[in-house]
């Protein structure tokens, strides 16, 4: 299920390439950004803020961004809890 | 957004700059600004057209052949609205360059994602477009080989910031182009350009129900910068060399500046 979902994203044009990704970074923080497919969205993992893929097209104006609820989001592999993330707060972009 | 647009008006602590646009506020926020181009979106190609006889098309070609692009390069087209400059500079680079296109109007964008998607010619794949700000680019430094900028500063609520982001993410001696109106004062140009708003534009834009749109053009002129503060605001912002050119008996200018 998960598989055919990716195929449709990129297909149906609502995803982006992966060339695009690695060009672009996080406009508030200048660090790079990762595909995250199932939410289609980029995420920026230096700032805990993620930016939407609309119709294809990024969206990275900083008031775009949204602060990630750690419990919601899918992390990159390898990746490992740290202590301090429970007790993080949210805060505005 | 527009509250930290005003702050950025204002010099940080300890930075003795000339500051630009310290007396006059802003005629309109940033995000006013965004809104307005949303609206016009849908018949800004028809008007520039219009409004211009058609001549903007050869501007942008001048702008672009200023920009020194060329086949193979990865280039930047920022405030690119509905793609004009993008579409230029995506036939110089060809197939094996990369064009990106910024603009921070949604609706803009998604004109130019149409018209991409309508044309034929396959050196078009070689666009990608970027919901994003000209004062917060998403590049890191020194990617570009090459930046234009179509009537696109005039409309940033901070030129400086503007510049500064140009010169970032651009690679060393490399060229930004940015064409625009020109701002000149007590010339003959400068009373054409202003007759033409008040009894050409307005009216036409009128007819498409955007007169306050358009009316914003003739502050946006008057708050903008001469082609020799232009030129001294590149350098400022680190730029090794920068020339302004004005076009078409100087109703329009187009400032080249080398990183």
């Amino acid at each position: 299920m998960v598989r055919v979902s990716r195929a449709l994203l990129k297909d149906g044009g609502l995803g982006i390439s992966k060339t695009l990704s690695e060009i672009l970074v996080c406009p508030l923080s200048k660090q790079p950004l990762r595909i995250c497919e199932e939410r289609n969205s980029l995420i920026s993992d230096a700032i805990g803020v993620s930016y939407p893929i609309v119709d294809g097209i990024p969206c990275l104006v900083p008031n775009d961004g949204k602060i990630i609820d750690n419990n919601d989001m899918p992390k990159p592999e390898g990746a490992v809890d740290s202590p301090d993330e429970k007790g993080m707060s949210r805060g505005s972009v | 957004m527009a509250a930290s647009s005003h702050l950025s008006l204002r010099p940080l602590p300890g930075h003795n700059r000339p500051i630009f646009r310290s007396i006059c506020r802003p005629v309109l926020c940033a995000a006013d600004r965004q809104a307005l181009f949303n609206r016009i979106a849908p018949v800004y190609d028809n008007l520039n057209d219009m409004l211009s006889l058609g001549q903007h098309r050869i501007w942008k070609r001048m702008a672009v052949s200023w920009s020194g692009a060329k086949e193979g390069d990865n280039v930047l087209d920022l405030c690119c609205g509905s793609g004009d400059l993008a579409f230029l500079l995506s036939e110089k680079v060809g197939p094996k360059g990369k064009v990106i296109g910024v603009d921070f109007s949604k609706e803009q964008l998604s004109v130019a994602s149409s018209r991409q998607h309508l044309r034929s010619k396959a050196c078009y794949n070689n666009i990608k477009w970027v919901e994003g700000s000209a004062l917060d680019l998403p590049f890191s430094d020194c990617y570009f080989d090459a930046i234009t900028m179509g009537y696109g500063l005039r409309n940033v609520i901070d030129f400086r910031t503007a510049m500064e982001g140009m010169y970032r993410v651009l690679k060393p001696g490399s060229k930004t182009s940015v064409l625009d109106f020109n701002k000149s004062t007590g010339t003959l140009a400068t009373s054409i350009q202003e007759w033409m708003i008040d009894n050409v534009v307005v009216p036409v834009a009128t007819g498409y129900g955007l007169e306050k749109e358009y009316k914003y053009l003739e502050s946006s002129i008057q708050e903008f910068l001469t082609g020799t503060d232009l030129e001294k605001l590149a350098l400022e912002a680190g730029f090794a060399n920068a020339k302004h050119f004005e076009i078409s008996g100087g109703l329009m200018g187009n400032l080249v500046a080398t990183r």
